[in-house]
């Protein structure tokens, strides 16, 4: 096991940059999760860890050692690929044994260490098939088994459980977990699943346009986002973003929002004028509180315990749904809990506290402590 | 949808007249083989032969060197083969896998060779040929053959190498491979159908071939092929044409067993590339 150090990689195609100045230590045994929008450059600086991808410019090192121009068998680092990656004409062994084949290791001892890999992710009783006949969970595991057995330096994930349907996707994201804590190998993870980096992180790096937005712990990104994007991306459903303009009352700060104006005394609103508040949909109540305005639904889900409801508050409402590469916003969301029935056009009270407000400057999009 | 009965009938007459059609030659070449001269002659013709001559094959087999033509088109198939094989595999992975500048034009413009007919080359490679003393060798007919197989096998194994995910030689190489190792040990035996079906395409293509062993090798006997072979036995005056034909027979059956064998193979390499 090893700390990785990325140290200033970037990297472009041409005249187009995909991966600014990209700077990262990991420690050793962590778990990071590179997550982002589609094209943010999460993909490619995987693979330039790998070496698969030659970097621009910058240093990656593995411990001590500068592999920045080393080839990917010397690096010492296994990887997990989207698609398993797995060689259809070799058998589950086979292709489990494969790297340790390539390292010129003795035939007992790939025996021996493919079998307590197989076994560790119970795929032993699969040895002796080929990959076209397992299961996606199965083929999952063989990939897994694969990293495992070489007993690399670091894991290196890409999306590995994108290709998995819903279930079958919860259930490998907790085995992953727990390998993960049984073995204690450095792993850097790859997704576009925010909910995959929360539950698994130890940290989580936000990327968009080739460039880090945060590193933080799960619970600081979820609560302390530090701007626009990442508040939008964290969560599920994403944060709401309102249009709003600092003002005063009663010679206290205050903003309007939602066509109200609401006091902000104990707030810093900076110094700009236009602002986005944010309000995470979860922080909605039906009925009264410290802020309350009347909005007539447009949509009400069901998810049986609660409900998504949908509001069209016109131009108030800020569209970041490109953010999230989402076709289109359905509206202001309030995730509320089981009250009753909620119908589609009727007008619900809303409320909201002044504490769960994130303030945005609309300039430059970062957030206003 | 369900067909009717009467879909069913239409289409297995459609089948069953296309099928006639494209073993005819194939049974009249058999015909032929086992009828006397007389009978070829005769008018109407005879579709069986009564009594089938058996011994015309004993006879060629005899008479004529079939074996050594035989021998030597193998020789010039198996190297056509191997040649164009070891040029396509490694232009096709190229092509398929590293973006160069102009790489999908490069692509096209092999596919364009393929498109001059075969005769519009014999004069220059001849040229070539007689200045570098290779006129009469079998390996003339190898490189001519070569020239004509490898445009488009280099464009079948591009289409090919482009169906198989770049993921698996990533994972070979972070496994401890070479790039080319990956190749060799990953991504080739992956393409065991598509190189099965472009050999195939390669063998038949120079077995078939007469065109070029007329030019090159007409005045050296020790190497004709079957094909060329074939040709010396018209006579001036006389033609046995069922001893012709009973040579054409043994020149047709190692291409028959060969589609036998590699049939499974054929179908899927054949189909792979046209997903893309």
């Amino acid at each position: 096991m090893a700390n990785i150090s990325i140290r200033d990689v970037h990297k472009s195609y041409g005249t187009e940059n995909v991966l600014k100045t990209f700077s990262l230590e990991i420690g050793d045994g962590e778990f990071v999760v590179l997550v982002g929008p589609s094209g943010c450059g999460k993909s490619t600086i995987l693979k330039i860890i790998a070496g698969l991808e030659p970097a621009s410019g910058g240093q990656v090192y593995l411990g001590d050692r500068d592999v920045t121009d080393s080839a990917p068998g010397d690096r010492d680092v296994a990887m997990v690929f989207q698609n398993y990656a797995l060689y259809p004409h070799l058998t589950v062994r086979q292709n489990i044994g494969f790297g340790l084949k390539m390292r010129g290791m003795t035939a007992r001892e790939i025996e021996r260490r493919v079998i307590d890999a197989a076994r560790i992710l119970a795929v032993d009783r699969y040895l002796d098939r080929r990959p076209k006949d397992l299961s996606g969970g199965q083929r999952q595991r063989v990939a897994l088994g694969r990293a495992i057995v070489r007993e690399p330096q670091a894991f290196l994930m890409d999306e590995p459980l994108s290709n998995l349907d819903a279930k079958l996707r919860v259930h490998m994201r907790a085995e992953i977990g727990a390998l993960h804590k049984r073995i204690g190998v450095t792993t850097v993870y790859v997704t576009h699943d925010q909910t995959e980096a929360m539950t698994m992180a130890d940290r989580i790096v936000i990327l968009r346009d080739g460039e880090i937005q945060q590193i933080a712990d799960p619970d600081t990104m979820f609560q302390k986002p530090v701007n626009l994007f990442v508040a939008g991306f964290i969560g599920s459903p994403g944060m709401n973003f309102l249009r709003a303009s600092a003002t005063e009352m009663d010679g206290s700060p205050a903003i309007e929002i939602l066509g109200m104006k609401v006091s902000c005394k104990n707030r810093n609103l900076g110094s700009a004028s236009k602002l986005i508040a944010g309000i995470r949909p979860e922080h909605f109540n039906v009925g009264g509180g410290e802020f309350s305005v009347n909005l007539r639904s447009t949509l009400v889900e069901s998810l049986g315990s609660e409900k998504y409801v949908y509001f069209d508050v016109g131009n108030d409402l800020i569209d970041r749904s490109s953010d999230l590469d989402e076709e289109f916003s359905k509206g202001l969301i309030a995730r509320i809990g089981q009250q009753g029935r909620l119908n589609e056009g009727e007008v619900i009270p809303l409320s909201f506290s002044l504490e769960n407000l994130y303030f945005f400057d609309a300039e430059t999009e970062k957030v206003i402590s | 949808m369900k067909r009717t009965r009467a879909q069913s009938i239409r289409l297995y007459l459609g089948v069953a007249a296309v099928c006639g059609i494209l073993i005819f030659p194939i049974y009249w070449l058999f015909i032929t083989a086992l009828s006397t001269t007389l009978e070829l002659k005769s008018l109407p013709p005879t579709f069986w032969p009564d009594p089938p001559q058996w011994q015309t094959f004993a006879k060629v087999a005899e008479e004529r060197p079939i074996l050594l033509w035989l021998a030597n088109s193998t020789i010039a198939a198996l190297g056509s083969v191997v040649l164009s094989m070891f040029v396509s595999i490694l232009a096709g992975y190229s092509l398929s896998r590293f973006r160069v500048r102009g790489g999908n034009s490069l692509g096209l413009f092999i596919l364009t060779a393929k498109m001059l007919p075969a005769t519009l080359l014999v004069i220059p490679l001849f040229s070539i040929f007689r200045s570098v003393g290779l006129i009469g060798s079998i390996w003339s007919l190898i490189i001519a053959h070569s020239t004509l197989i490898i445009p488009f096998t280099t464009w079948m194994l591009k289409g090919y190498f482009d169906t198989i995910p770049k993921e698996l030689e990533q994972a070979a190489m972070v496994d401890g491979c070479s790039p080319l190792g990956a190749m060799v040990r990953v991504i080739l035996p992956v393409s065991a159908p598509g190189l099965a079906a472009t050999s195939l395409y390669a063998f038949v293509l120079s077995w078939a071939d007469y065109a070029y062993a007329r030019t090159f090798l007409t005045n050296s006997q020790n190497n004709w092929t079957a094909n060329l072979g074939i040709t010396t036995m018209r006579g001036e005056y006389v033609t046995d044409w069922n001893e012709i034909a009973a040579v054409s027979v043994f020149v047709a059956i190692p291409i028959v067993i060969i589609y036998l064998f590699l049939e499974r193979y054929l179908v899927g390499g054949l189909t792979a590339g046209a997903e893309k």
